[in-house]
C-alpha cells in the first residue's frame, strides 16, 4: 500500500465507523435529550395557557440567559456565586474528610463527633443564614461559612463510612505482608474511602449550590441569589427564570469539570469483567 | 534436626477467643528448618485463626509466636487482590508497602510472575478480568515478590476444581523445593497435606491443640501418587491421629452468628 492510500484507508475505515458511533450516541444519550425535550414542551404548554407573565416561554428565557451572559456583569454574577461554592466545599471537604477518616480508624472520636454531625445534618438551612448574617453581615464570609457548615456533616459522614466499609480482609493481608498503618492507609485504604465519598460529594456539591444561592437571596450579597433577589423586587419572572437556568448549569459544568472524571477514575474496575 | 534457636517458627501454647468463644487453646507447634508443615483438621477447629496468628494478622490472647525467619509471605484463603488494581501491581503490593521505588516493584513482580506462569499479557489486566486459578496464581506470586524465607498458606487452594488445585500445588512444590523454603500450608485436605509437605500436623477438632504429627514417606515431589493414594487410605483407615478428620459433625461446630443453628432453616 501506499503511504497516502493508508490515510485514506483510514478515513474510510472511520466513516464505516460512524454510523456504528451514532447509534451508541443515540442509545447512550437518547432517551435523556427525549425526556429534557418533553420538559420543554411542557413548559411551552404550560406559557401558552397561562400567559408569559406568570411564565415565560422556553424562548424567552433563553434570551433572558442570552442577555445576562452577553454582559461581562453576568459573568461576575455567576462566577461569584461558584468561586464561593468552591471555597465552602474545599473547606468542607478538608475539615469533614479529615475528622471523618479520624473518626472512622478512632471510636472513641466517631462517638464524640456522631451526634453533632446529626444534628448538623438536622438543622435547616435557613437557621444557619439567618444566624450567619447576625454574625458575619452580608459578606463572602456568611455564605463561604453556611455552605461550609451544611455541607460538612455530609463530606463527614461519607469519609467515616467509607473508612468503616472499607474490606477489612484486604487490609489484613497489607497487615500480613508487614505493611505500616500509614503504608495500608495509602496504599489499600484510600481508594475505597475516595470510591465511597465520590458520590457522596455529587451530592454535597449540589447543596452547596441551594445553600450559597439562598445565603444570597437573603443577605443580598451579590450572586446568583442576589440576582433572584432583584428580580423579585421587579417581578421580573423571565430574569428569575434565566438565572435559575444559570445555577443549574453552573452545577452541571462543575460536576461535569470536577466531580465525573474522578468517579470514573475511581470506578473504572467496577465496569471490568461484567458481561 | 536443629536447635531451638533454627527453628524458623516456633507457636507455644497459643490461646484465641473471638467474641466469647475459645476457638485456639493451648496451641504448639514447632517447625524445623526447611520443612514445610501441613496443618490438617475439620472445618471450624481454628487453623485459619492459627494461620493469620502465623502470619501477624491477628494477636494471640495468650502464647507466643517466636519468629526466625527473615521475611514471610502469605497466600490467602482467598486471594484478597485489590480490585482496583492490575495484577502487576497486586503482585507488587508487598513492595510498595515496603516503599520499594515504582520502577524496582514493577520489574520484580513481573519476575515473580514468571515463576507462577502468568502470561505477560495477564499482568495489565484487573482482577474482575481474571479466572478463580489466575487471581490464586497471583495470589502465590505476591507472596512470593517479597523474596521470603518462610511461607504461609491458608487453605488456599480449596475453592479450585480438582485439576488446577493439582496445578498449584505444583507450583508451591516447585519453589518450595527450588529455594528450601520452610512454610506452613494450613488444609482439610489430607492427600493436598500428604503431597506437599515434610510433615503433617493434626489440629484437635476444637483447636485444643495439636493431636501430633505424621511423616509420609518420602519427600515432597518425589512421592507417586499411588504412593500418596495408599497412605491417605491407610492412615484414614487405621491411624487413629486422622480418626477426626472425616469423622467430625459440622453441626456440632458452635455457631457464630446468634440464629438457631438447629432445625432445617439454617442461616449460617
Amino acid at each position: 500500500m501506499s503511504p497516502r492510500a493508508a490515510p485514506l484507508a483510514r478515513l474510510r475505515e472511520r466513516g464505516e465507523a460512524l454510523p456504528l458511533a451514532l447509534a451508541e450516541a443515540g442509545s447512550r444519550y437518547g432517551p435523556g435529550l427525549a425526556g429534557l425535550l418533553l420538559g420543554l414542551g411542557l413548559w411551552q404548554l404550560g406559557a401558552l395557557s397561562y400567559g408569559p407573565f406568570i411564565l415565560p416561554t422556553p424562548f424567552a428565557t433563553a434570551k433572558a440567559v442570552a442577555g445576562i451572559l452577553g454582559a461581562p456583569e453576568g459573568w461576575a454574577i455567576v462566577g461569584a456565586t461558584v468561586l464561593r461554592v468552591i471555597a465552602g466545599l474545599s473547606l468542607a471537604t478538608a475539615i469533614g474528610g479529615a475528622l471523618g477518616i479520624a473518626a472512622g480508624y478512632l471510636p472513641l472520636l466517631m462517638r464524640l463527633l456522631r451526634p453533632w454531625a446529626t444534628i448538623l445534618l438536622g438543622m435547616p438551612a435557613i437557621a444557619w443564614v439567618i444566624l450567619t448574617m447576625i454574625w458575619f453581615g452580608p459578606t463572602h464570609g456568611a455564605v463561604i461559612f453556611t455552605v461550609a457548615v451544611m455541607t460538612t456533616p455530609v463530606i463527614f459522614t461519607g469519609a467515616a463510612e467509607g473508612v468503616l466499609t472499607r474490606d477489612r480482609r484486604l487490609d489484613d493481608m497489607a497487615r500480613g505482608f508487614g505493611g505500616s498503618a500509614w503504608a495500608r492507609f495509602r496504599r489499600v485504604a484510600v481508594f475505597q474511602i475516595a470510591g465511597h465519598l465520590a458520590p457522596v460529594f455529587a451530592i454535597a456539591l449540589a447543596l452547596s449550590f441551594k445553600v450559597a444561592i439562598m445565603s444570597e437571596l437573603v443577605t443580598n450579597v451579590t450572586g446568583i441569589g442576589g440576582a433572584l433577589a432583584l428580580a423579585r423586587t421587579h417581578l421580573d419572572i423571565d430574569q428569575a427564570l434565566a438565572w435559575v437556568a444559570l445555577s443549574v448549569t453552573a452545577l452541571l459544568v462543575l460536576e461535569h469539570a470536577a466531580v465525573r472524571p474522578l468517579r470514573r477514575r475511581l470506578e473504572r474496575w467496577r465496569a471490568l469483567g461484567r458481561g | 534436626m536443629g536447635t531451638l534457636i533454627d527453628t524458623p517458627l516456633t507457636l507455644a501454647a497459643l490461646r484465641f477467643s473471638y467474641s466469647g468463644r475459645m476457638v485456639l487453646r493451648d496451641v504448639s507447634l514447632v517447625l524445623r528448618p526447611g520443612e514445610m508443615v501441613a496443618l490438617v483438621g475439620p472445618s471450624g477447629c481454628g487453623k485459619t485463626t492459627l494461620a493469620h496468628i502465623a502470619a501477624g494478622t491477628l494477636a494471640p490472647d495468650r502464647g507466643r509466636v517466636l519468629r526466625r525467619y527473615r521475611r514471610h509471605g502469605v497466600v490467602f484463603q482467598e486471594p484478597r487482590l485489590l480490585p482496583w488494581a492490575t495484577a502487576r501491581d497486586n503482585i507488587a503490593l508487598p513492595l510498595t508497602l515496603d516503599g520499594v521505588r515504582p520502577e524496582e516493584a514493577r520489574h520484580r513482580a513481573e519476575e515473580a510472575a514468571v515463576r507462577v506462569a502468568l502470561e505477560p499479557a495477564d499482568l495489565g489486566k484487573h482482577p474482575a478480568e481474571l479466572s478463580g486459578g489466575m487471581r490464586q496464581r497471583v495470589a502465590i506470586a505476591r507472596a512470593l515478590v517479597v523474596d521470603p524465607d518462610f511461607m504461609i498458606f491458608d487453605e488456599p487452594f480449596g475453592a479450585l476444581d480438582v485439576v488446577l488445585r493439582r496445578r498449584m500445588q505444583d507450583i508451591v512444590i516447585r519453589e518450595v523445593t527450588e529455594r528450601g523454603l520452610a512454610g506452613l500450608f494450613i488444609t482439610h485436605d489430607l492427600s493436598e497435606a500428604a503431597r506437599l509437605a515434610h510433615r503433617i500436623a493434626v489440629m484437635h477438632p476444637k483447636g485444643q491443640g495439636v493431636l501430633g504429627s505424621a511423616v509420609p514417606p518420602g519427600r515432597p515431589g518425589d512421592r507417586t501418587e499411588r504412593q500418596l493414594f495408599d497412605y491417605v487410605q491407610s492412615s484414614l483407615a487405621g491411624d487413629p491421629l486422622f480418626a477426626d478428620l472425616q469423622s467430625v459433625d459440622e453441626r456440632a461446630a458452635p455457631a457464630v452468628c446468634g440464629c438457631d443453628p438447629i432445625g432445617v432453616q439454617r442461616c449460617c
